[in-house]
């Protein structure tokens, strides 16, 4: 009992017990912030991969696999699984406006049925919004007005056609079009409020500057996809370059998905990839019968020998179920592979064999940006809680001087009744009182740094030019944060050990001090 | 009228003593200072009778602090060598030199209370902290959250009794010399011990306010208190009903 009164004493008069309190409440505020940050960054990181990515993945790069809407059907049956859509992935090249070519990702999808499977639709940058973002505070994204002309971009996105009216007929007619990430074109500077303004000029390919009056690829731009058709052998034929317009772009917030892909209509890939539909036809008869008699003359229709079904390189697989849960993705991956094998055995020797086909889930896509975070998020944890250990030495010193100053009144607490072990729990009672206190200030102070992070980043950039977390580099467009209740009690429960730690030699030392010495002692 | 008798030193008889409380044998203590021995108490033979007030007076640096700490269970004596008969603190049928760590600290707390020449109060409690504290270590957090109101109630009457009920909520601080000997004397006698053991309460004061502590040892007497205060000082000596010269470290009965 004596202890605590003793200890909420000590508590109130001294001011070196309360440096140690605050270089605890530093090391967790550090702590908790970085592990914060960090685990924010891996859920972001796994939310964004997933977001184009659906929950397994079935594929056969590059050549493809035919008959995938019958597999969709099968797979759609399941109980289990939401939704399917078939996907063509390919790599190209990409022709910008400004006469730029890059290389990019590009990705043949059908609109609908991709965003059944994925978060597409919700990724979908120019659509007409009525609040602005966080930190728009003029209001000066372009989105907030012009409902119209967003409204359609925004449909057109959906579908990855561009709508325009026939010069012939005065029909509006839609063509295929492509959905670019929103870093792609480089068009697109990212104000620090986070949204995109538009062009008043564009680079032309000798480098100058072209004024414009407002330049929007999504309106006026068209680029040019070149792509690299294969034949069934994986033999390469020859390029093939399209120009198509531009719907809309998307935004992922994955900085890696949205500089380097491009979406397109399945069809159009399709079709430049020579994997859509074809015919055989017998070329060994006449094509056309000419006769004496011009009515006579005709052609001949030509047989049909053989068909080559339509191919796509991936089958996109979304559950029921949303779970973050690795268990939960193989389990599904399990299911698919079940679903695979008799679609295989229904068409023998068409389709990849079910023991070579690759069947993945989003963790197994992410791999190696998970487990790259995971580890650096380890790695910076113990650096930091390496770093934290100074708190349990600062604690040890200042209780060592604690206990040296209050060794008279050890003594007397021995003479008046008190045992050694009471002694020892006076100082460590003490400690934690120390981990305690700094423990709250620490997290108090990580809950504020947390819940303000981009503020703050915002801050340091503006008055310092100090930009920490650059997107290029952290694939972010915002400093993602979240506080992970185990996590902090995690933390915090280090910080009252540290502190119980830093304690415990000055306890000790208090408890073995001869009494009648304390009381001597000047 | 005094039960003990030793053959060594010659005890004046207490006045009201009927039965000692206390009795130590051969007591001997040794400090060791770098390589050679400085034998302090070399045999003290002491015995104190319920409700005796007893003077130890000896020079400065005789050993009376030593012994007193003895006394009061803070230190321990000798290890018994050989030729020499070993010593012993008997208390209610208990000998103090060889009960277990326990035993001993609860002798601390139950049956004596020291009071020293320094005070040695606690700065950071309050007069009244300072006195309830030490009821504190005689019982745990259970049983002093339901006794506090009790013994708050003590303390304040102690206090009261010594005439310090208007400095309750004072630091040590803030108060005189002779205040805060009278707080440290609440401290001692709040667990109502059996043996008071004052170390030259009066050492640091100056002749009025030592006198009027004194006289608050001499009612406490008269209250029934045993009590043994160390003195250098005959005065002080003269007051007790027996007074005990600790000359080379043995007693020579006055
Ligand atoms: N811890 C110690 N180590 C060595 N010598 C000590 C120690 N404590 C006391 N002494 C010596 O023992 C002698 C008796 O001291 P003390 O009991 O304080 O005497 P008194 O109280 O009569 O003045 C002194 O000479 C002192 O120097
Ligand atoms: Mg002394």
């Amino acid at each position: 009992m004596y202890q605590l009164l003793l200890t909420k004493r000590y508590l109130t008069s001294k001011i070196m017990p309360l440096l140690a309190a605050l270089a605890v409440a530093l090391c967790t505020a550090m702590v908790i912030v970085v592990w914060s940050v960090m685990g924010g960054f891996l859920v972001m990181l796994i939310n964004s991969g997933r977001t184009l990515s659906g929950d397994v993945s079935i594929s056969w790069p590059i050549t493809g696999f035919a008959h995938y809407e019958e597999l969709i059907k099968r797979l759609e049956a399941n109980p289990e699984i939401a939704a399917a859509a078939p996907v063509i992935e390919t790599y190209g090249l990409i022709g910008l406006p400004d006469g730029r070519t890059e290389t990019v990702s590009i990705k043949g999808i059908d609109g609908p049925s991709f965003s059944r499977v994925t978060g597409f639709e919700d990724t979908l940058y120019w659509r007409p919004i009525n609040t602005p973002t966080e930190k728009d505070t003029t209001r000066a994204d372009l989105r907030l007005g012009k409902h119209d002309l967003w409204k359609q971009l925004f449909e057109g996105g959906k579908r990855l056609v561009r709508t325009e009216v026939s010069k012939s007929d005065r029909k509006p007619i839609d063509r295929p079009a492509v959905v670019p990430g929103i870093s792609v074109s480089g068009f697109n500077f990212r104000e620090p409020w986070g949204f995109y303004p538009g062009l008043p000029f564009i680079r032309t390919t000798e480098g100058a500057k072209k004024p414009v009056d407002m330049f929007m690829l999504p309106v006026d731009g068209t680029v040019t996809l070149n792509v690299l058709p294969m034949d069934s052998k994986g033999r390469a034929i020859e390029m093939v370059a399209r120009t198509f317009p531009v719907a809309n772009e998307f935004h992922s917030g994955l900085y890696e998905i949205d500089h380097k892909t491009v979406f397109v209509q399945l069809g159009a890939l399709q079709d430049m990839l020579k994997m859509n539909r074809a015919e055989t036809i017998d070329r060994s008869g006449p094509t056309v019968v000419i006769s004496d008699d011009p009515s006579k003359e005709e052609f001949v229709t030509p047989v049909v020998v053989s068909e080559a079904p339509a191919r796509v390189t991936n089958v996109l697989v979304r559950s029921k179920r949303e779970s973050y849960d690795t268990a939960d993705a193989d389990r599904l991956a399990v299911v698919v592979a079940d679903i695979y094998r008799e679609f295989a055995e229904a068409h023998a020797g068409k389709v990849p064999e079910p023991s070579s086909i690759r069947i993945l889930t989003w963790v197994d896509q992410n791999r190696t940006m998970i487990t790259a975070v995971k580890k650096e998020t380890a790695l910076v944890l113990f650096i930091f809680c390496f770093v934290s250990l100074t708190a349990v030495f600062l604690v040890l010193a200042i209780f060592w001087a604690m206990v040296s100053e209050k060794t008279r009144d050890i003594g007397v607490l021995r003479a008046v009744g008190a045992s050694r072990s009471g002694v020892a729990g006076l100082w460590l009672l003490y400690g934690l009182a120390i981990g305690l206190v700094g423990s709250g200030i620490g997290f108090t102070l990580a809950y504020l740094v947390v819940t303000n992070i981009n503020g703050i980043h915002e801050w340091l950039g503006q008055k310092l030019n100090l930009y920490i977390w650059d997107p290029r580099v952290y694939y972010f467009t915002r400093i993602p944060s979240q506080l992970d209740p185990t996590h902090v009690v995690i933390v915090l429960c280090g910080g009252l050990l540290a502190s119980c730690l830093g304690a415990l030699w000055p306890a000790a030392r208090a408890a073995r001090m001869n009494p009648v010495q304390a009381l001597r002692f000047e | 009228m005094t039960a003990v008798a030793s053959s060594k030193s010659s005890i004046r008889t207490g006045a009201r003593s009927t039965e000692a409380i206390l009795h130590a044998t051969n007591l001997r203590k040794t400090y060791q200072l770098g390589r050679t021995k400085v034998p302090v108490l070399r045999g003290v033979e002491l015995s104190i009778c319920g409700g005796e007030s007893v003077a130890i007076l000896g020079a400065s640096g005789s050993g009376k602090s030593t012994l007193l700490h003895l006394l009061g269970g803070l230190d321990t004596v000798d290890r018994a060598s050989g030729s020499e008969p070993a010593s012993s603190i008997m208390f209610r049928g208990q000998d103090l030199t060889r009960v277990s760590v326990r035993k001993l600290d609860d002798y601390r707390r139950r049956r004596v209370g020291f009071v020293f020449q320094f005070y040695h109060l606690l700065p950071e409690l309050t007069v009244l902290q300072n006195v309830t504290i030490a009821a504190m270590t005689a019982m745990g957090t259970f049983e002093y959250w339901r006794k506090r109101g009790q013994i708050r109630s003590d303390a304040r009457e102690l206090l009261d009794r010594i005439g310090l009920s208007h400095r309750i909520a004072h630091r040590p601080a803030e108060l005189s010399g002779g205040e805060r000997q009278r707080v440290a004397i609440a401290r001692a006698l709040i667990n109502k011990p059996d043996l008071l053991l004052a170390d030259e309460p009066t050492g640091n004061l100056d002749r009025v306010t030592g006198g009027s502590i004194l006289d608050l040892f001499t009612r406490l007497h008269k209250e029934g208190q045993s009590m043994v205060i160390v003195t250098h000082d005959e005065t002080t000596a003269a007051r007790s009903d027996r007074v005990v010269r600790l000359v080379d470290g043995r007693v020579q009965g006055g």
